[in-house]
């Protein structure tokens, strides 16, 4: 064990060299592909999952662009209907399932330690695990698509055109499984996030205390908790199970009812709106308190709105069908909520307004996004109030407008924000600054792209213009605007190949940027940029929301942790008062080895229910290997009893 | 970076805690109240699906057996004795009980496993009979994932007490495990009632 050392006098620089020496040697990961395999740090699974998910929004980008090229012109065949539904499926599934919310997960598996102080997640193995997972869907997607076996009955898989009858073959069996994975992966990122930040703040960040980004991500990670079941059940439980062994949850004919399939996908689908939205807004706050020079307007406020927006999100799947037979009384009721849920991101809104208006704003590129999010995201949310009235619902339901409105929302609400993000947090991820120049030019290109895309979609959508249909006859008129719509779609492209320049260019020779070029306040930049794999070689006590602003010229710090195993400081759930040290995990394979059962359980499935049992006699060998892992080290540990009692011995 | 001055020492606090302090035990809850929402979801369909019937079960379908279902839930009350008691001996760092207590709550496990299979049969319809025959199954079969899960647990659990020296936070370990066997028998109890009770009474 490390020598006790000296409290309440400053370090020498002799002294924080022998800690983090220790330290590197402790927790510094294999090496190789071996090492890579079986990575547990939170940075190396958050940056995998957001490259990961990167590239998916590319994939998914590029069916767009095909799609907008198929579109530009009348009676085009350069898709026929067949390809054209398996891109819009594979589109929006891809979008949804394998960019946006993995993408917002994984900002919280990256950053949200590093913002509370923490050495690693609550469990890291279990976040590889996720990551495996993932990808496997993600494989499994395209590998299909490629097959001609890709999903085609839209992201939503509505039946009874998903179901057995008139779907036969393997395409929504695909999508089923698909879902399964992201479910599996976004509810084991969940389980991590509330209880990294219950019980991994550093000392003294009581709750009221928390950064808005992290408070973002826990109340999106209890919205994961309760909607992700409803999908996994929905797809796996039921939907599988009706094409794969002839159950009948939604086969009319005997009693099943196709209804409660739209009744459980938007329980679900909904809140997932607002999954990928509220990480979004957790991610605005720090950007405009770094480039405004002040603490945000409305703290309290603003941690409410989230809450309440979660809660609400929980209550209004139903306006996803208002084409279906629901009861007046609900529709009105439904109506209502989708009304409401516009106060508290109203009260964000003008929080952020309030915070720019009092503060000195710095046009940088991240702040630009913002501004960008401003502009796209209210207009978007406005065709939302719009649509929330049944009566306007029913005149556009199914038409371009609703393409119109979910893109403005997502584009403007999760992808704006989401970009900014990556402009103010890549030098904590790589240590460079990406170029201003390139931003700005990305900046412009996405904005106008954006709005001259998906603008026209209004009025061909109120020109009575379908969604999903591959052509249109040219004395529809509705050439003209679908034109412009393409061009924007190759602008938003090259907006978005420009970032990627700038990315790859930053990542090797962008300029140097420091532990904190920002002079940002969040505890994130307490340490170096990029951050060891311990993260901070002391956790830091802190005092405030804004730790960086307010602190003097030291941090005080906690000392006694030992350096010889991966040892994280546990504190108490509401006042992060410290309480305990958990000894984390080494490095494992089990994570790899257990998603590998995972595939072949679930993809096995849609052949032969034989798989499933192997799959589960090959997942016991993993569950034990993982047990054993955690149990093979012998070391002298300090007990606290339940009675309250200490025992020590080992 | 900045300098770093030190204000509190840790090197006194416990590395092995119990219940809500443990992390294993905020996990167990947290996955705990995946599943219970998951089923709580497939009740709610089962219901669902109810209104589109006029008798339930459906015409022709005969009621649930009652015989094995309640034999097991007495069976699942049982075995919260030696669950506890294999956690009370966790919680005193008592490797003998441990070992023991475990071993009768892997036995009880087991049986309850084996009779499982019997309660799906005593359903008296086939998952794919009808959509009423579909939902009983799937909630039914859903459970019984649960408990797997929990067998293969406290199995490697006893494995790991009979056959290895453990570091000491295995026995924070056990009461965990127990958490997640009330969890898994306390949801069962709905089941019972809604899915092979229910039918014989409304």
């Amino acid at each position: 064990m490390t020598a006790p050392l000296p409290i309440d006098q400053t370090f020498d620089t002799a002294t924080v060299a022998r800690v983090t020496a220790e330290l590197d040697a402790t927790w510094r990961e294999r090496p190789g592909f071996w090492g890579w395999l079986t990575s547990v740090d939170h940075k190396a699974i958050g940056r995998r999952y957001i490259v990961t998910a990167f590239l998916m929004f590319i994939a998914g980008g590029l069916e767009a662009a095909i799609m907008r090229t198929q579109l530009a012109v009348p009676e085009n065949h350069l898709l026929g209907p067949d390809r054209y539904n398996q891109l819009f499926t594979t589109h929006g599934t891809t979008m949804m399932f394998l960019f946006a919310v993995p993408m917002m997960t994984a900002m919280g598996i990256y950053f949200v330690p590093l913002m509370i102080g923490a050495r690693n997640v609550a469990f890291p193995r279990l976040n590889a695990f996720g990551y495996w997972t993932y990808l496997v869907g993600v494989v499994f997607l395209y590998v299909s698509l490629f097959a001609n076996t890709g999903p085609d009955t839209g992201w939503f898989a509505y039946v009874p055109l998903s179901g057995p009858a008139f779907s036969p073959g393997h395409r929504v069996d695909v999508w089923a499984q698909l879902v399964t994975f992201t479910e599996i992966s976004a509810l084991c990122v969940a389980v991590n996030i509330i209880v990294t930040t219950f019980k991994l703040r550093a000392p003294g960040m009581s709750l009221n205390r928390m950064p808005i980004f992290v408070w973002a991500q826990l109340v999106v990670a209890f919205m994961v908790v309760f909607a992700m079941p409803a999908v996994a059940a929905g797809s796996t439980l039921m939907l599988a199970t009706d094409r794969a062994v002839n159950m009948h949850w939604f086969n009319p004919a005997e009693g099943g009812d196709a209804l409660l399939w739209q009744h459980i996908f938007w329980f679900f689908g909904h809140p997932e709106v607002y999954i990928i939205f509220l990480p979004a807004m957790g991610m605005v706050t720090p950007i405009i308190e770094t480039f405004c020079r002040r603490r945000v307007i409305g703290y309290t406020a603003l941690v409410m709105a989230n809450v309440a927006t979660a809660f609400f999100a929980f209550g209004l799947w139903v306006h996803h069908m208002f084409a279906t037979p629901i009861p007046e009384l609900g529709q009105s009721l439904f109506t209502a909520a989708s009304m409401v849920i516009a106060v508290p991101t109203g009260v964000q809104i003008f929080c952020w307004i309030a915070t720019i208006w009092t503060g000195r704003a710095r046009l940088t590129v991240p702040m630009l996004f913002i501004l960008g999010f401003f502009f796209t995201f209210v207009n978007g949310g406005i065709t939302g109030v719009m649509l929330a009235s049944v009566a306007f619902d029913k005149q556009v339901h199914d038409t371009f407008f609703v393409v119109a409105h979910l893109h403005y929302v997502l584009i403007g609400g999760g992808l704006m924000p989401l970009f900014g993000a990556f402009y103010y947090w890549f030098p904590k991820v790589s240590g460079r600054l990406l170029s201003e120049r390139l931003g700005k030019w990305h900046f412009w290109l996405f904005l106008i792209g954006v709005n001259v895309t998906f603008f026209p979609m209004h009025a061909l959508g109120l020109d009575g213009m379908p969604r999903r249909v591959y052509t249109y006859l040219a004395p529809t008129g509705w050439g003209t605007l679908n034109f412009l719509a393409t061009l924007g779609a190759y602008t938003i492209a090259l907006g978005v190949l420009v970032f990627i320049v700038n990315a790859l260019r930053s990542w090797r020779a962008g300029e140097l940027a420091g532990d904190n070029p920002w002079d940002s306040s969040g505890l994130e930049w307490a340490t170096s940029s990029p951050a060891p794999p311990y993260n901070f070689a002391f956790p830091i006590i802190i005092d405030s929301v804004h730790p960086l602003w307010e602190t003097n010229v030291e941090h005080p710090v906690v000392t006694g942790l030992r350096t010889d195993r991966r040892e994280i400081l546990v504190t108490t759930t509401t006042d992060a008062v410290p309480e305990s040290r958990h000894a984390a995990p080494d490095p494992s394979i089990w994570p790899l080895y257990l998603a590998g059962c995972m595939a072949l359980l679930f993809i096995g499935s849609i052949f032969s229910p034989y798989f499933v049992l192997i799959a589960i006699g090959l997942s016991v060998f993993g569950l034990l290997g993982w047990g054993l892992q955690s149990t093979k080290k012998i070391e002298p540990e300090l007990v606290q009893l339940p009675t309250g009692a200490m025992v020590e011995g080992a | 970076m900045r300098p770093v001055r030190p204000a509190a020492d840790a090197s006194m606090l416990p590395t092995v805690t119990y219940g809500p302090r443990s992390l294993m035990w905020w996990a167990t809850l947290g996955f705990s109240t995946i599943e219970g929402w998951t089923t709580a979801l497939l009740v709610a369909s089962y219901l669902y699906l109810r209104q589109n019937y006029a008798s339930w079960p459906p015409l022709r379908t005969p009621n649930p057996s009652l015989l094995v279902p309640t034999i097991n839930i007495v069976l699942m009350a049982l075995s919260i004795v030696p669950a506890e008691l294999a956690s009370r001996a966790g919680k005193r760092l008592d490797k003998r009980g441990v070992q023991f207590w475990l071993l009768v709550t892997s036995a009880v496990c087991v049986a309850i496993l084996v009779l499982r299979w019997w309660e799906l049969w005593a359903l008296r319809t086939r998952w794919d009979t009808n959509a009423y025959g579909s939902a009983a199954w799937t909630i039914v079969g859903f459970h019984a994932s649960l408990l797997l899960f929990d067998v293969i647990d406290t199995i490697g659990l006893t494995i790991f007490f009979w056959f290895r020296r453990l570091p000491l936070k295995s026995y924070s370990d056990v009461s965990d495990n127990t958490f997640y066997w009330y969890f898994t028998i306390g949801v069962w109890l709905p089941i019972y009632l809604i899915v092979y009770v229910g039918p014989h009474l409304f």
